[in-house]
């Protein structure tokens, strides 16, 4: 039998690429256990292992940086917060991505989202002047130095014509409950959070280093974000180079106003609501009842739980750069999701993220199920509830 | 003793609804002419004691059979002092497993009240073997970490101890690390060695002697007056004990044997032992060239836990080898480290010691070592790695550290088997081995060291008796009874000396010691009929009886343990207790009713242990299972003390077949008794012959393995005797 040589050298890049906890792990495979590839079948199923890509890691031994293996996970976390050596494993993951996307090697799915992040400061391909296209005749007040709030609408609710409907109605809520907040448009890059993930890091630097300059001559002190996403590198990742904002989801903020009777849900909607907890906005950022206060604030909703709810989550699949990645049907986790909905009668599936929406609409629509389950945010739920058509 | 007898039947706990109590009294009264029978609805209440005290008081009453719940409830409730009482199990065992007014159940409780009065008719109260020049002084053999630790536990209790060390200091292996592992949190600090602190205790108490570069020439006697001779410098010391820690600790595994690993092979492989030495030297240098170790590969299991060499695990390789990572490391925290291991086994909390190798950067191979070779002076490894699933090499490596495992000092000598004839002949039951180790050399017939449990370890069972040797009063502790660590070791050393002690006491009282712990009878010998078979010096699982040279036996009272084995080895049946008897259960066998062979109602004997069968039968009752009514429960001490006589009893007087139940024998053994139901099968074994004799079917008697576990499935297997028996037909001697 032909050895495999080990290569600390290899180990060593990792480690320097950010993978201090490598050496953590101790392979007793709660990880690829608790991971959500486990629940689908499938070719990448079959060759990913969360635990068995660590252990290649610890030993720089080839293997972890094959393309089906490297970019599989989805960065849901569900592996990090349980494991029992408290291994922070996404960023192995990252670090690891790091060595093949950092020599130039990026995947062909992603290929045109770095194109387009370089050129364009966001992932779509949109150009920068369109940015605040979504807007579409909604008044939205611009950001000014004595604005409390800055907007910050995540790239896919600029340009993807879906979710611009989120932004709107995050907008007219914010309106609604007497929100002093503004937008910037045009200047701002994308948050880079998941090109991060995709492992190019010199990137990520650029996109935030430019927003963190914008911000700071705009006289940014508090930010609302629409996506999850924004608001987990926005708060964990900007502080280290140099960006220190307040940063909060918008569910936190709305779900405040509610509380406070400053803002009156009351047009009953009717509906049997599922709620998706998004990996980012659970897990991540650890917000749980927000989004939970706002659906039941509605009136005549009857809030279900899924099987899988809170820390346990089952992540749509959309995370860690995978929004971009062909997976044939029936090996997508988000479907899971859908069909755990309709076996609970639900007729929506309510979530409060962008990439949530994208990935269960479009599982909704493989599975034939979007006559019987509509896949909506919240802020479209609430503003539908306030007397607005979404 | 001019007994008086008194039946005292309970009808609380459903009894009384059950059974036809005047029916059941009459028993007592009509039958067996017993002088006083009583009824109560709580007899274990405060008015139902005092009404057993009241006839004691005033009619004289000196035996009593309660008829009630099983004997292993309410002992102490119904203790009554300088009287004979003899539990009659009606309830576990009674209304609680059988129909309620039922003819059958009626019939059995009715038998079990004969036999009940049969017991306590012949019963005589026990009294304690008082032996003169008891000595209260512990013996304590071996000077390592286990030794000074019950030394020093024996004194600090209050009891004088002798130390023997055969090494001309006291320390043993601990002496020679360079660090010891954390024996305080946070568990990961490596922590200087404390042995001195330990040596010095020992030495300077004024309780505890200490005989050093010395040996055991001999020990004689029994608990409570070992004779013990020592040898030190040419002379010869006596010392008088009551009973013996054995911690002679165990050594490592001959690293010349695992050529295979490289050692011997390549300068640069060496064991833990030297890894220690060349640490404690401050010089982590390749033996090869004298070149800075930059490189070191641990690898654990070396020659354990492999059926070619030590099959089992060592216990201290893990936290030895990761502790010895953190010299490498200490020394030059850019060092590469490699561990390879089989399981990491750092228990407790040596997980602490784990997760900071690894935080140190050492990398952890799960696996098997596929080869080890020399390259320009380096070595290379290569190794199956269960979790890349694919072989995989090294880079090159300075250093090779075998974790060799241990051996305990109790397995290293000449095999010897003792038995009846030098021959040894075929017929006779499996004799343990003894290994001449040349540590206690004890003057007893059945060999001159501790018999071994697995592997040469001086146990006899883990779970159930930890400490407790096959010999009584010799507790053995540390790593000579099972592999084990420092903290391990502290531990086991002051649980072993308490044992000792407890010996001490008991015997003192002339009180059996565990597992029969308030025992006071012990085995008397006719002598007069003794045929020198030497039966039962070869099958006391204690070695409690010797031999003169007449092959006429000693017996050594404060050695036996009360199982009874003697009593059912005997053929001639000359060793009784005062309390238990070969005639005593034979004559409760002939009082069974065996009713004519067209009433269809068949009757099966149990012989149950009383350490796990019989409980197991009370937990079928308690859980309301249902058992065949033709069977009759007798308890007793251990299977071992089963006499065929009988079987030959019950199966003359129409009893239609016997069930023995007892432990788990052979590998693994859950005998509380160590061999006596294994002697129990093996006499069984024998049966044919007089079943041969009577003409009768040998399905007729069977022999059931039961834990105090098994009661789900107690039910089933008297039900399968029955339809064994069924198809056997009735015994012909039914009516004779």
């Amino acid at each position: 039998m032909e050895a495999k040589e080990i290569s600390l050298e290899m180990k060593e890049y990792l480690v320097a690429a950010g993978a201090q906890t490598l050496d953590h792990c101790m392979q007793c495979g709660l990880c690829s256990a608790l991971c959500p590839w486990r629940m689908v079948s499938g070719h990448i199923s079959e060759v990913f292992y969360i635990r068995k890509m660590q252990r290649l890691g610890q030993l720089g031994l080839e293997g972890f940086d094959t393309e089906e293996v490297l970019f599989a996970c989805t960065t849901c976390g569900i592996c990090q917060l349980n494991c029992p050596r408290q291994v922070k494993i996404i960023e192995n993951v990252r670090s690891m991505r790091s060595t093949t996307v950092e020599a130039g090697f990026v995947p062909a799915p992603v290929r045109s989202v770095v194109g387009s992040l370089h050129a364009n400061g966001n992932p779509w391909s949109g150009p920068r002047e369109k940015r605040m296209d979504w807007q579409q005749g909604v008044e939205v007040p611009a950001f000014s130095p004595d604005t409390e709030y800055l907007l910050f609408v995540c790239c896919t609710s600029c340009y993807d014509p879906r979710s611009q409907r989120i932004a709107r109605s995050v907008v007219d809520i914010l309106k609604k409950g007497g929100v002093n907040f503004g937008v910037i448009g045009e200047e701002e890059s994308c948050c880079g959070e998941t090109v991060r993930k995709i492992g190019d890091e010199e990137l990520f630097k650029k996109l935030a280093e430019s927003n963190i300059k914008l911000f700071k001559e705009k006289g940014v002190k508090k930010i609302i974000t629409t996506s999850p996403h924004c608001l987990y590198t926005f708060k964990n990742e900007y502080p280290e180079l140099g960006g220190e904002f307040e940063v909060i989801h918008y569910t936190q903020v709305v779900a405040g106003l509610v509380e406070e009777g400053k803002l009156v849900p009351n047009v009953p909607l009717g509906k049997k609501v599922a709620y998706h907890d998004p990996c980012y906005l659970g897990r991540h950022n650890e917000i749980f009842e927000a989004p939970r206060t706002l659906l039941k604030a509605i009136p005549g909703t009857e809030l279900i739980e899924l099987s899988r709810a809170r820390e346990r989550s089952l992540c749509c699949a959309g995370g860690g750069g995978r929004l971009w990645a062909e997976v044939p049907r029936g090996e997508r986790f988000g479907e899971l999701r859908v069909l755990d909905a309709e076996a609970k009668n639900a007729n929506i599936l309510a979530t409060a993220c962008p990439y949530c929406v994208i990935m269960l609409e479009a599982d909704c629509l493989a599975l034939d199920k979007q006559e019987k389950i509509k896949v909506m945010e919240i802020s479209e739920l609430l503003s539908a509830s306030m007397g607005r058509e979404s | 003793m001019d007994k008086k007898l008194a039946v005292y039947i309970c009808t609380g706990c459903g009894i009384g609804d059950a059974l036809d109590v005047d029916a059941l009294s009459k028993v007592a009264t009509k039958e067996y002419k017993v002088p006083v029978c009583k009824s109560h609805p709580f007899l274990c209440g405060a008015e139902g004691v005092e009404l057993i005290k009241q006839d004691m008081e005033g009619e004289g009453v000196n035996t009593i059979v309660i008829a009630a719940c099983s004997m292993r409830v309410n002992y102490d409730v119904f203790n009554f002092p300088n009287a004979i009482v003899e539990r009659v199990n009606l309830r576990e065992q009674g209304v609680w497993c059988h129909p309620a007014n039922d003819e059958d159940t009626q019939m059995l409780a009715e038998d079990s009240l004969r036999m009940g009065i049969v017991k306590a008719q012949q019963s005589s109260p026990p009294e304690p073997f008082q032996a003169e020049n008891l000595s209260k002084t512990v013996l304590v053999v071996g000077g390592g970490l286990a030794g000074l630790t019950a030394a020093a536990e024996a004194a600090r209790a209050g009891y004088k101890t002798v130390l023997v060390e055969k090494n001309p200091s006291l320390g043993g292996w601990v002496t020679r690390l360079y660090k010891q592992v954390g024996l305080k949190p946070p568990y990961s600090e490596l922590e200087d060695v404390d042995i001195a602190q330990r040596v010095k205790e020992v030495e300077e108490n004024p309780n505890i002697t200490v005989y050093k570069g010395a040996q055991i020439e001999k020990i004689s006697g029994a608990p409570g007056m070992f004779d013990v001779q020592i040898r030190q410098n040419g002379n010869l010391a006596t010392e008088r004990v009551g009973s013996i820690v054995l911690a002679t600790g165990a050594v490592a595994y001959d690293a010349t044997r695992l050529g295979h690993l490289g050692f011997g092979r390549y300068p640069n492989v060496v064991t833990g032992e030297m890894f220690e030495e060349m640490a404690a030297r401050g010089e982590l240098k390749r033996p090869s060239d004298g070149k800075e170790v930059k490189s070191v590969a641990f690898i654990l299991c070396a020659g354990s836990r492999d059926k070619e060499h030590l099959p089992y695990c060592s216990a201290i390789c893990c936290t030895e080898s990761l502790k010895q990572a953190l010299y490498v490391k200490e020394k030059d925290p850019e060092a590469t480290v490699y561990i390879f291991y089989k399981d990491m086994r750092a228990a407790g909390n040596y997980e602490f010691l784990y997760q900071r190798v690894q935080k140190e950067g050492a990398l952890f191979f799960r696996g098997e070592i596929a080869g080890i070779e020399e390259d320009g002076g380096s070595m290379v490894v290569e190794f199956d790695d269960v979790l890349v699933g694919d072989r995989i090499r090294t880079e090159p490596i300075d250093l090779v550290v075998l974790a060799t495992g241990m051996v305990p000092t109790t397995a290293i000598g000449e095999r010897l088997v003792v038995q009846a004839d030098e021959q040894g002949k075929e017929s006779e039951p499996p004799a343990d081995e003894i290994i001449k180790s040349n540590i206690l050399n004890l003057e007893y017939r059945q060999g001159p060291e501790l018999p071994t449990l697995k592997y040469g370890f001086a146990d006899s069972h883990f779970i159930c008796f930890p400490y407790e040797t096959r010999r009584t009063g010799i507790y053995a502790a540390g790593s000579v009874r099972a592999p084990m660590d420092i903290p391990s070791t502290i531990k086991d050393a002051t649980g072993a000396v308490l044992k000792a002690i407890q010996c001490i006491e008991l015997t003192a009282e002339g009180s059996a010691v565990h597992p029969r712990v308030w025992d006071l009878s012990y085995p008397e010998f006719f002598m007069q009929r003794c045929t020198q078979c030497k039966r039962c010096t070869v099958e006391c699982p204690f070695g409690a009886i010797n031999e003169d040279e007449k092959a006429n036996p000693l017996p050594n009272p404060t050695r036996c343990r009360r199982c009874g084995t003697c009593m059912g080895a005997c053929p001639e049946r000359i060793i009784s207790f005062k309390n238990y008897s070969v005639p005593m259960i034979g004559n409760m066998v002939k009082a069974i009713e065996v009713p004519e062979e067209d009433e269809e109602k068949p009757r099966i004997v149990i012989f149950a242990c009383e350490n796990d069968a019989y409980p197991a039968l009370d937990m079928a009752g308690i859980n309301r299972l249902t058992i065949s009514p033709w069977v009759r429960i007798i308890p007793v001490r251990c299977l071992g003390s089963m006499n065929l006589i009988w079987i030959a009893d019950a199966l003359s007087k129409g009893i239609d077949g016997i069930l023995l139940l007892g432990c788990k024998h052979g590998e693994d053994y859950q005998c509380h008794f160590i061999k006596g139901s294994e002697l129990a099968s093996y006499r069984l074994s024998k049966i044919s012959e007089t079943l041969n004799r009577l003409a009768l079917e040998s399905d007729r008697v069977r022999m059931e393995q039961v834990g105090i576990m098994d009661y789900d499935r107690i039910p089933q297997i008297i039900e399968d005797f029955v339809s064994k028996l069924e198809e056997v037909g009735p015994n012909p001697y039914k009516g004779f």
